[in-house]
């Protein structure tokens, strides 16, 4: 409770001009927005880019914030949200090359990298990238953040029946992905979905 | 509908849960954050919402209005350089006292005798009788209209009290 109030706080002395609140705010916060950002997004540099823009945002819009719409955690999420999805977008208009030192080696199925340090995460983590973005950012608030379901309705702005719903077909097509990886063995088990 | 994940799949979860708590920020971010809160006057904090709240609605509101005028311009031009106004403007004025009712009419007595099929037919008033004549009044009005008036016996002509004798027919 007083982390809510003191949030508040902090953007009410921002929307005045304290950037110092900005400060605080970015410890609060800033870790777990990075940890969201990268579960989203490919690499750690884009994570921490998108990152800072949103404290950019933060810096140059603060009265946008309302707390009678929610806490100023939420409202980063989704001004986080809100950048990775134009990020998503603007990359979408770009074609990699493959660069000359690429050329001819084999990739390594699952690199590991400063984010996803162990072979099977990094696995996860790519079978999360092939997700669409509803999907993936769903895993990332309820599976990986644990937020509860209203809040992460509230980042998302849709009903918690829609994270719920969400939430059910992305893990079943991030199982099935992974399956389709042999991560999992599933020979055994019950059919993940089942026909009616 | 919201199960918990596959067995496999929470356990992934997990692993990668713990690998995520362990991430922190560089310090290249935190230096970036450190910059926007020390330098902040790089970045515009003048308080624009009022202004950007209005921005669209402004905006739309305007490009409306511009278009309607616009609208309402071009169909003046339009109109006042069809050919059919132009054709309404080159004709002359009507008449001051114009009137799209009958101001004037005419009325002609026309001689009638039956005829052997039972019926009202026009005779020459200089022609010999052969039976009962009568005269029928006809109407003529300036609006085109023509309409009989009333069909009197010739012999009779006028009654005691000056009305002529005689059927009189209702006119609408």
């Amino acid at each position: 409770m007083n982390k809510i109030c003191d949030d508040t706080e902090c953007m009410a002395r921002l929307a005045t001009g304290d950037t110092s609140a900005l400060r605080e705010l970015y410890q609060r916060h800033g870790r777990a927005l990075l940890r969201f950002s990268a579960s989203m997004c490919g690499s750690r540099q884009a994570a921490e880019d998108l990152v800072h823009d949103t404290f950019v945002a933060l810096l140059r819009g603060p009265h946008l914030f309302d707390p009678r719409q929610g806490t100023a955690f939420g409202y980063l999420c989704g001004v986080l949200r809100h950048r990775i999805s134009r990020h998503f977008r603007q990359q979408k208009r770009w074609v990699e090359l493959p660069s000359d030192e690429d050329a001819g080696v084999s990739h390594d199925p699952a690199p590991t990298d400063d984010i996803a340090r162990s072979e099977v995460s990094a696995v996860l983590r790519r079978a999360m990238l092939e997700l669409p973005l509803q999907h993936r950012e769903v895993i990332a608030l309820c599976d990986l953040e644990e937020l509860p379901y209203h809040t992460v309705a509230a980042i998302l702005d849709c009903p918690v029946g829609t994270v719920r719903s969400r939430l059910h077909r992305a893990r079943a097509l991030l199982t099935i992905r992974l399956a389709s990886l042999e991560i999992l063995d599933i020979d055994n088990e019950p059919p993940l979905v089942q026909l009616s | 509908m919201t199960e918990t994940p596959h067995p496999q799949v929470a356990a992934l979860f997990e692993r990668f849960r713990r690998e995520l708590r362990d991430t922190r920020p560089s310090d290249d971010l935190d230096a970036r954050i450190a910059r926007l809160v020390a330098e902040p006057g790089e970045f515009s904090l003048r308080r624009r919402a009022p202004l950007r709240r209005i921005r669209y609605w402004a905006a739309a509101a305007g490009f409306a209005g511009i278009a309607i005028a616009a609208g309402i311009l071009i169909g003046r031009h339009l109109e006042r350089t069809s050919p059919a106004t132009r054709l309404a403007q080159q004709e002359p004025a009507l008449p001051a006292d114009f009137s799209l009712w009958p101001a004037d009419s005419v009325a002609l007595q026309i001689p009638a005798e039956y005829s052997r099929g039972g019926t009202l037919v026009a005779v020459d008033p200089h022609a010999h009788s052969t039976g009962k004549r009568y005269w029928i009044d006809v109407v003529v009005s300036n609006d085109g209209t023509v309409r009989i008036d009333r069909i009197v016996p010739a012999e009779t002509t006028v009654k005691k009290n000056g009305v002529p004798h005689g059927i009189t027919l209702q006119t609408p």
